[in-house]
């Protein structure tokens, strides 16, 4: 197991008994994907800001949610980031906003202004293979998948804001899914 | 239906990405608790999805939080789960607050809404400072009704500055479906001029193109999202009469 992850193992466990600092040195490694996702699909700095707090706070009142047997904590941490934010962007009631901003996909990597950061460098390397995965999509595909992710639409939405069948978006979506798990997860 | 696994790695992967809505979204949670746990394909795709779902969370460039968000976590990790959540608030972050209700066009008020980026959001925040601090200004608050909840909402005019801004503090969020609608009255009779969602702690509005020798009230109700009303309803929350200055 990288030692990464194995640190990330070890904090988890170390929240358990309320250590802080383990806490802290997870918002080091994590504060700042956690900040740029929660700021991409909510476009707004306080509720970016409201979406990474909560998320932290959530982990640190049940560590246990978190089960290392179902895959890497950075995973899991992070998909309860994006949780968090689409069910914000969605109590904001501000998705078309949102959904045009994911359909320019300059948008969704932008400038890495962490990029030299300590902390971030963990991350980095991943982050280059993600996105060299996304990037390895059909273009419908990847369109339709950054409307969800990004946008926090719904398929029904899509269909409606692409003007194609919903069963067109849950097929693209899929076909996306499985492309991205074959990239991702080829030498796991 | 177990059977189709081709239908069900569709609704697993719209699952995971938070898209399924509707029947999909009831179908998806039979599936996983009543299919999902018995079957070993079927945990495996829904385990690699959520997987794939938290890889593709690192495509967005990083962006380093603000300094002093770990600091005021930590305040907040004695706290027990049940208590309501605090926003961070500084300054900076209460003007980053601000909702703006914007004028669109002449004196018979037509007012939509939008948020503003976070800049001029900051901007629409000291702008209402700015005029409660004019000489002249006047602070009137709003009376709330008995429904009214927490929170206080206040009426900022000044000589000389053609908004006026309504500043709510520690506004409750209205029920679930439901938006906070800001009305201009006239003789019993109301205009709907926007609508707003509260933020946690200090929530601004700028009411552009008010004219008080026209309107005589103003009202906030709580309105179903997405709809647009013509009436007021009973839910009043909060009421000011307007006088011209």
């Amino acid at each position: 197991m990288p030692e990464d992850l194995a640190d990330d193992l070890e904090l988890h466990r170390r929240l358990g008994g309320r250590d802080v600092t383990a806490f802290d040195e997870l918002f080091r490694r994590y504060g700042a994907a956690a900040h740029g996702l929660a700021l991409r699909v909510t476009g707004q700095e306080l509720l970016a800001q409201e979406v990474v707090q909560d998320a932290f706070l959530a982990l640190w009142r049940a560590p246990e949610a978190y089960d290392p047997s179902r895959g890497p904590f950075r995973t899991f941490f992070l998909s309860l980031v994006h949780h968090r934010a689409v069910d914000t962007v969605r109590r904001e009631e501000r998705l078309r906003k949102r959904t045009e901003r994911a359909l320019n996909p300059e948008d969704v990597y932008g400038e890495d202004v962490a990029e030299g950061v300590v902390a971030e460098a963990y991350l980095g390397q991943r982050r280059l293979e993600v996105r060299a995965a996304l990037s390895t999509l059909p273009v419908d595909q990847r369109k339709v998948l950054e409307m969800a992710y990004f946008g926090g639409a719904t398929q029904a939405q899509i269909s409606a804001e692409l003007g194609i069948p919903i069963g067109t978006v849950k097929t693209r979506t899929l076909a996306a899914m499985r492309k991205l798990r074959r990239a991702l997860y080829r030498e796991d | 239906m177990a059977d189709n696994h081709e239908w069900i790695e569709e609704l697993l992967a719209g699952y995971v990405l938070r898209s399924l809505s509707g029947e999909d979204a009831v179908v998806a949670d039979r599936l996983l608790s009543e299919h999902v746990p018995s079957c070993p394909m079927c945990r495996d795709t829904l385990a690699a999805f959520q997987g794939v779902a938290g890889e593709v969370a690192l495509a967005p460039a990083p962006v380093p939080p603000p300094d002093l968000l770990l600091p005021r976590m930590h305040e907040l990790l004695a706290e027990p789960s049940g208590r309501r959540r605090r926003r961070p608030m500084s300054l900076w972050a209460a003007a980053a607050s601000v909702v703006a209700l914007v004028g669109l066009a002449g004196w018979n008020v037509s007012l939509g809404f939008r948020a503003n980026h976070a800049e001029s959001q900051s901007s629409t925040f000291l702008r209402a400072l700015d005029a409660a601090a004019r000489p002249n200004s006047e602070t009137v608050p709003l009376n709330p009704s008995e429904s009214a909840g927490a929170g206080s909402m206040q009426e900022i005019r000044a000589p000389g500055v053609e908004p006026i801004y309504l500043v709510g503090r520690d506004i409750p969020e209205p029920g679930a479906g439901r938006v906070y609608q800001v009305w201009l009255g006239s003789a019993g009779r109301y205009k709907p001029v926007g609508t707003f969602f509260p933020e946690e702690n200090v929530t601004v509005l700028e009411l552009h193109n008010v004219n008080p020798s026209v309107y005589d009230e103003i009202l906030i109700t709580e309105e179903p999202a997405g709809t647009t009303p013509t009436q007021p309803s009973p839910a009043t929350r909060w009421q000011a009469s307007l006088t011209a200055g």
